[in-house]
C-alpha cells in the first residue's frame, strides 16, 4: 500500500535536513509502529506523508496505491484515504465541528464515487461512532477542538478517523498528554478500525501505547533514517534499554 | 460672507434646476438652502482631511454626479433581498418611493412608517427634524449635499410604549446607464419604552451614487435593532451617515455587512445622552477587485454609566482596501463608562491593505475602556487541518473566512436577521474565484 524509498526532505524555512533516507514498506491489514527520541524526525515524517506545506523534498519517493504520493495536495492525498491524526489537533473558532465533519466526509465519499449523506444519515452514522469514542453529542455542536481537554482533542482525530475509513491511517503522538482511562479509550478505538484492508503507522514516543495497540512491525527512527525494525518484542527491548541502545546499532 | 469653494459649482447650478418634491414645505426649501451653503463652503473632501485620510475619492472622478437617477421602471427584482419575516417594507427605486412594491397595509396604532415624502405632506410643521442639527452635518459635506437634493427616503416613528416585534424592511435599490445620484433622508424616531428592528437593503446596477443621511432618536426606554445589509451594484458609489441620539437607558444596536460597491463610506455617530443607555455597533466588510469601503464610528459619552461594544471584522483580497476608524470620546461627566472596541481584519491577498485606527478620548476617570486591533493572514494550520481532512483548498478558505466573519454576525440578536446576513455572505463567498 505505502512503500517509501530513500526519502530526505528538509525544512523549507531554514534548509534543515530532517528525513535522511527512510525506506519503509506498509501492506495492507499491518501496523507499524515507528519510535524514536525527540528530534528523530518522527513527526516530520508524518507530516510529509500527510503533504503538511513547509517541507522540501530533496531525493526518493513515496509510492502510494501504485500512486506517486508527493504529486498529491493534502486534500488530494485525504480524498484517496490517508487520514494523519495529529499530534497538536489544530482548534478552528467559529467552524462547527459537525459541519466540517460533514464537508470532510462528503468530500472523501464523493472520491469514492458515494452519495452526499442527508443530514440525517449522517446525524446516525456520528452516533454510532461517538459511542465508539466515549464522546458527548455536545462536543459536536461546538466549534473544532476549541475549548476541547487535551484527551477530548485526541479522541476527536480517531473519532474523525472512524467516520472517514481511510485506508492508510497515521497516528502522530496520538498517545501524548492523554491518561490511562483516555488512553485506553482512544486505543480501543483504534483497535476497532483495524482490518485486513486498513493499514495503520503509529508513531510514538512512548511504549506504553503498544501495550493498547499492538503493532505487526517496530521501526526505529535515529537521524532521520530507520535504524531498527522488528516486531512488537524490539519495542520491549527499547523500553528495557531506552534509546541509548541505538548507540550500537546506528 | 462665507468662501464658495469652487468644486462644489455644478451643485449650486443644479440646485437652481432641481424640481422641488410635490408638497414640498416652504420651510423645507429654506433647509435645503442651508444645507446647500454648507456644503459650498465645506467643499468636497480630500485625503488631507483626518476623518478622509483613508478614503481614495478618485472613483468619483468624471461621474456624472449631479444628475438625479429617475425612476425608470417598477419591474425590478428585488427576490434575493426581501426578508420574508418583515412585517412591513418600503422599497424605494432610485430615491423614488415604489408604492407597487412596498407592504405598509396594517400597521398597527401609535406606527407611522412610510417614505419620508409622505411624511412631509402628513406633517409640513415637523420637517425640521428629518433634517435638524447642523453638527451631524459639519462633520460630512456629502450629508450637507443630501439635505440640499434629497428626494426621498424613509420615516419609522413609534408612539411611547409600541412595539414591534417582527422585523421592518426597507429596500433602497439603484439602477443606471449613465451616472447619478440617489440623495436618501431617513428618520426613525422611538417614543420611551417603544421597540423595533429594522432592516435596510442596498442594492443595484450601474454606477450610481447612493448618499443616504438617517437620523435616529431614542427616547428613554427605546430600543432600535439596526441590520444594514450594503449589497451595491460593484461600480456604484455608496455613502451613508448615520446619526443616532440615544436617551436614558435606551439601546442601539446595529449591524452592517459591507459587501458592494467601487467605493464606500459608512460614517456612524452616536451621541449617548442619557443615562444607562446601551449602544452596540458592528460589521463586516468583504472585499475584492479594487473596492474600497470605510467605516467611521463616533460614540460620544456624554452621560454617566453607559456602555458601548464596538466589533468590526474585514477581510480584504486581490487589491481591494478596506479602513476602520472608531473612536469612543468619554466626557468628564460620563463616570462608569464601560465602552470596547475591536477591529480584526484578514489579508487574502498580498496586494490588499488595511487600516484601522482605533482610538480613544477620555476625560473622566472612573472608566472602564479597551481598544485593540488586528491584521492577520488566514490562518496556515488550520487550513491544513481542513485540507487533511479532504476538503478542498477552496473550500477550507472559504470556511475560515466564513467563520472569521460570523463571529462578528453572531452579535445580531435577532435569528432570521441572522440568517439574513449568513445568506448573503454566502453568497458572496460562492462567487469568490478562489
Amino acid at each position: 500500500m505505502l512503500e517509501i524509498r530513500n526519502l530526505h526532505a528538509r525544512i523549507e524555512e531554514d534548509g534543515r535536513e530532517i528525513l535522511k533516507g527512510i525506506d519503509l514498506s506498509v501492506k495492507a491489514g499491518e501496523v507499524h509502529a515507528i519510535m524514536g527520541p525527540n528530534g528523530s524526525g518522527k513527526s516530520t515524517l508524518a507530516s510529509v506523508l500527510a503533504g503538511r506545506p513547509g517541507y522540501e523534498i530533496t531525493e526518493g519517493s513515496v509510492t502510494y496505491q501504485d500512486r506517486d504520493l508527493l504529486g498529491l495536495a493534502a486534500d488530494e492525498r485525504a480524498r484517496e484515504g490517508i487520514f494523519l491524526a495529529f499530534q497538536y489537533p489544530v482548534e478552528i473558532p467559529g467552524v462547527n465541528n459537525m459541519y466540517f465533519l460533514r464537508a470532510a466526509l462528503n468530500a472523501v465519499r464523493k472520491q469514492r464515487g458515494d452519495k452526499d449523506l442527508d443530514a440525517g444519515q449522517f446525524l446516525k452514522a456520528v452516533r454510532a461512532k461517538l459511542k465508539l469514542l466515549d464522546i458527548g453529542e455536545d462536543l459536536l455542536q461546538r466549534a473544532v477542538n476549541v475549548g476541547f481537554s487535551g484527551g477530548e482533542k485526541k479522541r476527536n482525530e480517531i473519532f474523525q478517523m472512524a467516520m472517514l475509513e481511510p485506508k492508510l491511517a497515521i497516528l502522530d503522538e496520538t498517545d501524548s498528554g492523554l491518561d490511562i482511562d483516555a488512553l485506553r479509550v482512544v486505543s480501543n478505538g483504534v483497535n476497532r478500525l483495524r482490518s485486513p484492508e486498513r493499514a495503520i503507522v503509529m508513531i510514538t514516543h512512548y511504549q506504553r501505547l503498544l501495550d493498547y495497540i499492538e503493532p505487526d512491525h517496530v521501526h526505529v527512527l535515529s537521524g532521520g533514517k530507520i535504524v531498527l525494525s522488528g516486531d512488537k518484542n524490539l519495542a520491549t527491548e527499547l523500553e528495557k534499554h531506552g534509546y541509548a541502545m541505538l548507540g550500537d546499532a546506528a | 460672507m462665507t468662501v464658495t469653494k469652487p468644486e462644489t459649482a455644478p451643485w449650486l447650478a443644479a440646485f437652481k434646476s432641481r424640481v422641488p418634491l410635490a408638497h414640498e414645505p416652504a420651510a423645507l426649501t429654506l433647509r435645503r438652502e442651508t444645507s446647500l451653503n454648507r456644503f459650498a463652503e465645506l467643499g468636497l473632501p480630500t485625503r488631507r482631511d483626518e476623518d478622509w485620510r483613508y478614503t481614495d475619492l478618485r472613483p468619483l472622478d468624471g461621474k456624472n454626479l449631479t444628475a438625479h437617477l429617475s425612476k425608470i421602471s417598477e419591474d425590478i427584482d428585488i427576490n434575493s433581498y426581501v426578508l420574508e419575516d418583515s412585517a412591513h417594507r418600503i422599497v424605494l427605486f432610485n430615491g423614488h418611493w415604489v408604492e407597487s412594491l412596498s407592504k405598509l397595509d396594517k400597521l398597527p396604532s401609535g406606527v407611522w412608517f412610510g417614505p419620508s415624502s409622505n411624511w412631509l405632506k402628513d406633517f409640513p410643521d415637523l420637517n425640521m427634524e428629518i433634517l435638524e442639527t447642523s453638527e451631524f452635518e459639519g462633520r460630512q459635506p456629502f450629508t450637507s449635499l443630501n439635505g440640499a437634493f434629497f428626494s426621498d427616503g424613509f420615516v419609522l416613528t413609534l408612539d411611547p410604549g409600541v412595539v414591534l416585534n417582527r422585523p421592518i424592511q426597507i429596500l433602497h435599490v439603484g439602477q443606471t446607464g449613465k451616472s447619478g445620484a440617489q440623495h436618501l433622508r431617513n428618520l426613525v424616531r422611538l417614543g420611551s419604552g417603544a421597540q423595533a428592528t429594522l432592516v435596510e437593503s442596498f442594492s443595484g446596477e450601474g454606477d450610481y451614487w447612493t448618499n443616504a443621511a438617517t437620523s435616529i432618536h431614542l427616547a428613554e426606554s427605546a430600543t432600535l435593532h439596526h441590520v444594514r445589509l450594503q449589497d451595491e451594484a460593484l461600480e456604484a458609489i455608496h455613502f451613508a451617515s448615520v446619526r443616532a441620539t440615544l436617551g436614558v437607558r435606551s439601546k442601539y444596536d446595529t449591524f452592517t455587512l459591507t459587501l458592494g460597491a467601487r467605493l464606500s463610506r459608512h460614517d456612524i455617530a452616536a451621541s449617548i445622552e442619557g443615562e444607562g443607555a446601551h449602544c452596540a455597533l458592528g460589521g463586516a466588510f468583504l472585499l475584492r477587485g479594487q473596492q474600497d469601503a470605510t467605516t467611521v464610528t463616533l460614540v460620544d459619552h456624554a452621560a454617566p454609566g453607559c456602555e458601548t461594544r464596538e466589533l468590526y471584522k474585514g477581510v480584504v483580497d486581490e487589491r481591494s482596501h478596506g479602513a476602520f476608524l472608531g473612536k469612543i470620546a468619554v466626557r468628564p461627566d460620563a463616570q462608569k463608562t464601560d465602552a470596547h472596541q475591536l477591529s480584526r481584519n484578514l489579508l487574502l491577498s498580498p496586494r490588499a491593505s488595511v487600516d484601522t485606527k482605533p482610538e480613544l478620548e477620555i476625560y473622566a476617570d472612573d472608566v472602564k475602556c479597551s481598544h485593540g486591533a488586528t491584521v492577520g493572514d488566514l490562518d496556515e494550520a488550520a487550513l491544513f487541518y481542513l485540507r487533511a481532512r479532504g476538503i478542498p483548498e477552496d473550500e477550507a478558505r472559504r470556511m475560515l473566512i466564513y467563520a472569521f466573519t460570523a463571529e462578528a454576525i453572531e452579535t445580531v440578536g435577532n435569528m432570521a436577521l441572522r440568517a439574513y446576513l449568513h445568506g448573503h455572505l454566502e453568497r458572496w463567498l460562492a462567487k469568490s474565484g478562489k
